[in-house]
């Protein structure tokens, strides 16, 4: 648990994600299994943070609430200023799509789509109608991922690596301020781990994004500015690297 | 080991694999039994209605109407059979295609084909096996339940034997036999094609010849544009189409068929016996016309009469008098009376070639087709009214002395095709038989003969029963009750005559299109099982949409488009082809009602929106539960 002065912090304007007390539990087998234990952490904005801890310590339930997918069993969420607990089905859907980008473990890119509609659709998700600012946009975001040539191509015929750029490109296509990431490199290589983490680190500096990210992997945690260490549900001490006291 | 051995052998595999998919087990069994339980008991439905209106029709309706009505109730099973064998083999087919990327997994691993291919179709066997037994005993309850306490499982219906005993064995048999068989090819397609194919399902399952420019409306909003390129760029999408189409074809033929094969035989019955028609003639040949008109929808026992008394005839100038009276379109003059006939093929010469070049030619002599009582009526032919449905048209003037038309009844038996060859023996005469027509006059056991012939058969100069075609004026009817009352004779209508055979129709056909309904209930249900299918194929799909913001509105609206946009393609096309086989195949010289066939277009629209609906209902209510642990890599 955080310092009085970390406490304060919670509750000051500026946090694009804030937990106080937040507990989630689920009923398996009729017996409840308790996944986050009176969490309380705070990610500010254009904040880098990292979320790291073994299988099981429940870093995508974290991922879950802050997206909206789940509410907390106990404490409050508050995700850029939305109290999660106090809001319905509805306007978190409308939430995710104006202010969150999900990148999956496993891409999860829409099979029958092509690599420029998979980008394109989650701009119409976010109520953008103009087809034609849409498509320049798409066009740039996909330029931007290094996949100009690969654009209409479905998923199924795109390399892990290729498909995981697309989910970065779909990821920042409604400008959303907040990105989350459920280990974005778990299923890739070294080499194509990189290209995914030097993507990461353009989201952060030259886009000023927020991300939030889920990760085994060092060179994520390295850029991260805040770590957030899980084990079987419970926070363990925050650090915030070197570089980011200093 | 042991422990091992028993987790890891056929049953244990199968066991966990169903465990562990949980709703879409539940889904392929449930399909599968919904489909043969409907099919099993629509065919015990139908051996039912067939026994019971032979029981109860065999002394009434006519040959012909009875031979539509037992047509239509084959052909309606028939098709009814063919829709349930179509889905359960669809159903298994999609079941084993969700295994694939599976199947490919563990053949990667190591798996021997010989091992894989006992593991995965000992699954689908428990799946099938399962199905068939829950729906043959389902089916059996519900017929139980329909027909209690005169549950009739051990009648004859046509050719088979205990047919309803015979359905309920045979019918869940072929659909295990059939489901079998479509698993066992289909997984060894599966086990035999390339392991990277197999674990790479996206690709397997996409058409990628339909990329390109993808059909955009923008007014329909983004989900319609996500559902056409979900559905277009589904390889099995011209499959599911065709199913899905030949699935609702065949159900409008049923229901389509059942509308237009009632309206038919009811206009047999009316063009034999039309409306606002009188009947003069002394009181009782009045009585017994009545009783002969009637005997098509009652048993009555009809008395005997002497139909040539002398105070039963009317004379030429008293039924030329009624023709003055105006409103009278049409006085038909009759004489009838009952005989017994006797049936002849004629003798004819018979050729057939053998292999060679050889012609033998063979005199078939004389055959004796059997006697009977049968109403044999004198009419002019110039005047006749009615306008019944024959085989080769009425009798006309120009028409031999000796020429008869026969009842339909009597065909078969009496009379026997071709016609050119028939003659009937009647009132010490031989006859040729012109045509057969459907009559329900004495039951459809009549014939007519020209007026002439039969007055000098039976030495009479003179009519015993009119039928006058009048106007509604009411006048009409007064008028020619005072000239019949001056003669001695009494009038009625024909009306509640023709209404009571109508009603005697419509009750028998009221009991049929319970089939037709059910039919399309069945189809809606296969329809719902294809759909739910379809829908669990892109389940990850649909997870991701809403973990990157879909509301549930959209992800409704995008089931909708993508459940009913194929549904109305098929029905764009099936429900035409549906009516045209109805109308121009079905029956001979069809009565089609416009509004029968939209009734059954609307129904049949409904009830297929209906279940788009539904199913987009149920999945999108399931899909509000999923979070981002449900996605599958």
């Amino acid at each position: 648990m955080g310092s009085q002065d970390e406490e304060i912090e919670v509750r000051a304007p500026g946090l694009a994600v804030d937990f106080l007390d937040v507990s989630k539990a689920y009923m398996v087998n009729g017996k409840p299994l308790k996944a986050l234990s009176s969490i309380t952490l705070n990610v500010k904005e254009r904040e880098f943070a990292a979320i790291v801890g073994p299988s099981g310590a429940g870093k995508t339930t974290v991922l879950n609430i802050i997206a909206g997918l789940e509410k907390p069993s106990q404490g409050e969420a508050r995700v850029l200023g939305l109290d999660v607990n106090a809001s319905n089905e509805h306007s978190l859907s409308a939430f995710r799509s104006a202010n969150i980008g999900f990148i999956f473990q496993s891409y999860n890119l829409v099979s029958t789509l092509t690599a420029e509609e998979n980008v394109e659709l989650m701009m119409e998700l976010a109520g953008w109608s103009d087809s034609g600012r849409n498509e320049k946009l798409t066009a740039e975001l996909i330029s931007m991922v290094g996949l100009t040539d690969r654009a209409k191509h479905l998923p199924a015929q795109l390399s892990g690596g290729e498909q995981q750029r697309v989910a970065i490109a779909r990821a920042i296509a409604n400008d959303p301020p907040l990105i989350l990431a459920d280990e974005p490199t778990g299923n890739l290589d070294q080499k194509t781990g990189l290209e995914i983490v030097k993507l990461l680190a353009r989201l952060k500096g030259e886009k000023g994004k927020t991300l939030v990210v889920t990760t085994h992997d060092d060179r994520i945690v390295e850029m991260a500015d805040v770590i957030f260490p899980l084990e079987n549900g419970s926070l363990g001490s925050i650090d915030r690297p070197a570089r980011v006291r200093n | 080991m042991e422990v091992w051995g028993a987790l890891i052998g056929p049953l244990g595999f199968a066991t966990k694999s169903l465990r562990r998919r949980g709703f879409h087990s539940y889904l392929a069994f449930l399909g599968l039994t919904l489909t043969v339980a409907t099919t099993t008991f629509l065919l015990l439905l139908g051996q039912d209605l067939a026994t019971r209106l032979g029981v109860d029709s065999s002394m009434r309706s006519t040959f012909g109407i009875s031979w539509l009505i037992f047509a239509y109730l084959v052909l309606a099973l028939g098709l009814i059979g063919i829709v349930g064998l179509l889905s359960t083999s669809y159903l298994v087919s999609s079941m084993i295609s969700q295994h694939m990327r599976d199947i490919g997994v563990i053949k990667a691993a190591g798996a021997l084909p010989r091992r894989l291919l006992s593991y995965v179709t000992f699954e689908a066997l428990l799946v099938i096996a399962s199905s068939c037994l829950v729906g043959a005993l389902s089916a059996l309850l519900a017929y139980a339940s329909w027909s209690w306490p005169s549950i009739s499982l051990f009648k004859q219906v046509g050719p088979i034997a205990n047919a309803g005993a015979t359905i309920l064995i045979v019918v869940p048999m072929i659909s295990f036999l059939l489901a079998y068989m479509v698993a066992s090819v289909r997984v060894r397609r599966i086990v035999g094609s390339s392991s990277v194919n197999a674990i790479s399902k996206q690709l397997a399952n996409l058409d990628l010849k339909s990329l390109g420019k993808p059909l955009r409306i923008g007014r329909f909003g983004s989900a319609f544009n996500l559902a056409t390129r979900n559905v277009s760029r589904d390889r099995g999408f011209n499959k599911t189409l065709l199913s899905m189409g030949v699935c609702i074809c065949l159900s409008m033929i049923v229901l389509s068929g059942a509308l237009v094969s009632a309206d038919t035989s009811a206009s047999y019955v009316v063009r034999a016996m039309p409306p606002h028609v009188l009947i003069v003639a002394n009181i009782n040949i009045y009585n017994q016309y009545v009783s002969l008109a009637t005997s098509f929808s009652r048993i009555a026992p009809l008395p005997p009469i002497d139909y040539g008394n002398e105070s039963y005839i009317i004379s030429p100038q008293n039924a030329s008098a009624f023709r003055a009276i105006p409103g009278v379109q049409t006085v038909d003059t009759r004489l009838i009376t009952m005989s017994s006939i006797t049936g002849y093929v004629r003798a004819h010469f018979a050729s057939n070639q053998d292999t060679g070049e050889n012609i033998n030619t063979q005199i078939i002599p004389e055959v004796d087709t059997g006697s009977t009582n049968a109403l044999i009526v004198g009419i002019n032919a110039t005047s006749a009214i009615g306008n019944w449905y024959t085989s080769d048209g009425f009798l006309q003037s120009s028409d031999a002395q000796y020429t008869m038309i026969a009842g339909d009844s009597l065909v078969g038996n009496i009379v026997q095709t071709p016609f050119n060859l028939s003659q009937v023996s009647a009132l010490g005469y031989r006859y040729d038989v012109k045509s057969a027509l459907v009559d329900p006059l004495n039951a459809g056991r009549v014939l007519y003969a020209p007026v002439e012939t039969l007055q000098k058969s039976l030495g009479l100069n003179g009519f015993n029963v009119l039928l006058l075609k009048v106007n509604s004026d009411p006048t009409v009817l007064i008028a020619v009750s005072q000239l019949a009352s001056s003669f001695g004779l009494v009038v009625g209508s024909q009306d509640p005559i023709l209404n009571s055979n109508l009603t005697f129709l419509n009750d028998t056909w009221s009991h049929i299109f319970l089939v037709p309904i059910l039919a399309l209930a069945l189809t809606c249900g296969i329809l719902l099982s294809y759909v739910a299918t379809n829908f669990s194929r892109r389940f990850n799909d649909y997870v991701v949409l809403k973990v990157l913001g879909a509301n549930a509105w959209y992800r409704l609206r995008l089931l909708l488009w993508e459940s009913w946009g194929v549904i109305a393609i098929s029905m764009l096309i099936a429900i035409p082809v549906g009516w045209a086989v109805s109308i121009f195949f079905l029956v001979p010289d069809p009565s089609v009602s416009v509004g029968d066939l939209e009734l059954s277009t609307i129904i049949s629209a409904s009830a297929l929106t209906a279940v788009c609906l539904v199913s987009a209902a149920i999945y999108s209510r399931r899909l509000g539960f999923t979070t981002v642990k449900d996605l599958k890599p």
